[in-house]
């Protein structure tokens, strides 16, 4: 087996192997025998006896809806990067350049400090990503006709806008405690997510987005050459950007809306792949999504197992990214020109 | 060197542009050009010989008229167009260094669709290609990798690998020395005259390039076409000083003219 398949293997099988390992971490103390027998016990009913009862209610309603609610807005941030970082020619953007980040904690905050409980959270912060990235949309078309440099500025824009617009919903915010939740759904946190109608949701979004994104990741080489090339090639760059944009933001505002703000992952995994399997978009995409969604389980077992207490994702992403991120700087020649 | 009147490629009739309707780059520019052609668009520095070629990409909308095979340009989709025009841009400055063979291989996009991939014969193209340009070896080197002469040679891969018949070249030679500068413009000449392609359109602001290697010129100075023929006809130490403000002298020799400046030191 050559050196690239292994890895590329190595890569892909990350995933479930990460999954199936994850159901094994946790405070509960469970027997590897028992939690596979469970898994299968759903998966193949009547293949095995029946698991524990305790251990079976812990790896379904606990442990699994949060690995896989960590591997769904994993992939959806890392594919999110990729495609962006080449589309917009920018080795340093993540998702977080389309608005959508800030819109939905905009969003989140309103209905943390403002509204009953009974108003979903996710709604809210849905709905004011989407209405952030409406903003970037429209700002940028109108003002610099799609082009690479005004979708970036107008991304900036909104989110210095809807920043201000969160600090002013946290001055405002008449209780502590409100304001306190708030802090943390801004930290990121998987559990938030980990509920199977909630995975439903996501899966149902970030899915068909990322499986889009990956038929698209040849395209994805044209649109990293300047317009001029591009158009010369017969593509239309500023459609096309555009096109691959609304799928990047309807992925991390799905993500985000669910989960909190994540860092890092939507910069960091892609560069790591393309350390990996070269700069190709071909292969680049695919297996973004794969270790996207590695990334984030090993994160969420992190941010469960390490101490008594459940640490914010956002803060472990970025305690991990960044010393990470310094180590790929010293090997980005080989990547970035 | 005799041009041959037949098969116009192209016809460019009184074009004009202005750059935010108020600059003008372009006024009144008419010429055509035949199969078997290799044509130069020379002039100095502003000249709007780029804006020409952005013209002729469809990048910009001009006023006047260009016909490609006898169909207006602005009635073809810039799919086709990309099958018939294949364009080396003047720089190419990629974030990513990708592989020399995939860059290459991004010359097939025309033949595609948003969502298809390219396909092994394609390869085997674009390997085939990087041969006959003699460059071959570099094709698992990254872009990153290679010279400026080589990356030119691989720009131009990437526009023969379109299959257009048309070659459109932004000053091929800008920044090279003048082996490499000799060997990109003797590789134009020859994909002419081996009908690679039926005719390369190239931008240069060196005369002395111009002479030795173009069948045609398109002289230009302020966005104003001040001659057109062959470089014998257009290279006048008259029309040189028009445009460069330099004189000239035109020395005879074979075949072909040579250009060089008077007196360097009224330079």
């Amino acid at each position: 087996m050559s050196r690239s398949l292994l890895i590329k293997s190595l890569i892909i099988f990350s995933l479930p192997l990460s999954i199936i390992l994850s159901t094994l971490l946790g405070r509960y103390p469970t027997n590897p025998i028992h939690v596979f027998e469970s898994i299968l016990s759903v998966l193949v009913p009547g293949s095995v006896g029946s698991p524990p009862e305790a251990l079976h209610r812990i790896i379904w309603l606990y442990r699994l809806p949060r690995i896989i609610a960590a591997s769904l807005v994993g992939m959806a941030l890392a594919t999110s990067g990729a495609a962006l970082q080449a589309m917009l020619r920018n080795p340093l953007v993540s998702p977080h350049i389309l608005g959508v980040t800030s819109g939905a904690a905009f969003g989140a905050a309103i209905a943390l400090a403002f509204l009953p409980g009974y108003v979903p959270i996710e709604l809210m912060a849905m709905t004011f990503a989407l209405i952030a990235f409406l903003l970037v949309f429209t700002i940028a078309w109108g003002w610099g006709k799609g082009s690479i440099i005004s979708l970036v500025l107008s991304g900036v824009i909104v989110n210095a806008l809807f920043s201000a617009a969160l600090s002013l919903a946290k001055f405002l915010t008449p209780d502590p405690h409100r304001l306190a939740s708030i802090t943390f759904w801004l930290m990121g946190d998987i559990g938030q997510a980990a509920k199977w109608s909630d995975i439903y949701r996501m899966a149902l979004i970030i899915i068909p987005c990322s499986i889009i994104v990956v038929l698209l990741r040849w395209r994805l080489n044209i649109l990293s050459l300047s317009d001029e090339e591009a158009r010369a090639l017969g593509v239309n760059p500023t459609v096309e950007r555009s096109f691959c944009a609304m799928l990047c933001a309807l992925m991390t505002a799905t993500a985000v809306s669910y989960a909190g703000i994540i860092g890092w992952v939507g910069l960091l995994v892609p560069h790591i792949i393309r350390l990996a399997v070269g700069t190709d978009n071909r292969h680049v995409i695919p297996f973004t999504v794969f270790f996207g969604g590695t990334y984030m389980v090993l994160a969420d077992d992190l941010a469960r197992c390490l101490t008594s207490e459940v640490i914010p994702i956002g803060i472990l992403t970025t305690l991990m990214g960044a010393p990470l991120f310094i180590y790929l700087l010293r090997k980005a020649g080989r990547v970035w020109r | 060197m005799e041009i041959k009147k037949e098969n116009p490629i192209i016809k460019v009739k009184d074009l004009s542009y202005a750059y935010d309707g108020k600059i003008i780059a372009l006024k009144g520019i008419s010429f055509t050009i035949s199969k078997g052609e290799v044509v130069s668009i020379l002039g100095p520095n502003g000249a709007g010989k780029t804006t020409l070629l952005k013209c002729l990409l469809k990048i910009l909308k001009p006023r006047g008229a260009i016909y490609i095979n006898g169909k207006e340009l602005w009635r073809i989709t810039s799919k086709e167009l990309a099958k018939s025009i294949g364009y080396v841009p003047q720089r190419h400055h990629s974030i990513f260094a990708y592989k020399v063979i995939d860059f290459v291989l991004m010359g097939r996009a025309p033949h595609h669709n948003i969502f298809s991939l390219p396909s092994k014969d394609e390869y085997e193209k674009a390997f085939k290609i990087l041969e006959i340009l003699g460059i071959k070896d570099l094709a698992d080197r990254t872009i990153a990798e290679v010279s400026g002469g080589q990356l030119q040679l691989i720009l131009i891969a990437r526009a023969l690998i379109q299959e257009a018949k048309i070659l459109l070249l932004d000053e091929p030679t800008a920044h090279l020395d003048i082996a490499n500068e000799l060997k990109v413009l003797s590789i134009v000449r020859n994909l002419v005259k081996k009908k690679m392609v039926d005719t390369a359109i190239m931008a240069l602001h060196d005369p002395i390039m111009a002479t030795l290697f173009s069948d045609k010129i398109v002289l230009m100075d302020k966005g104003i076409m001040v001659a057109q023929g062959r470089p014998e006809q257009v290279l006048t130490p008259e029309n040189l000083y028009k445009v460069y403000g330099i004189e000239f002298d035109i020395i005879r020799r074979g075949n072909g003219i040579f250009v060089v400046p008077k007196d360097v030191s009224k330079v």
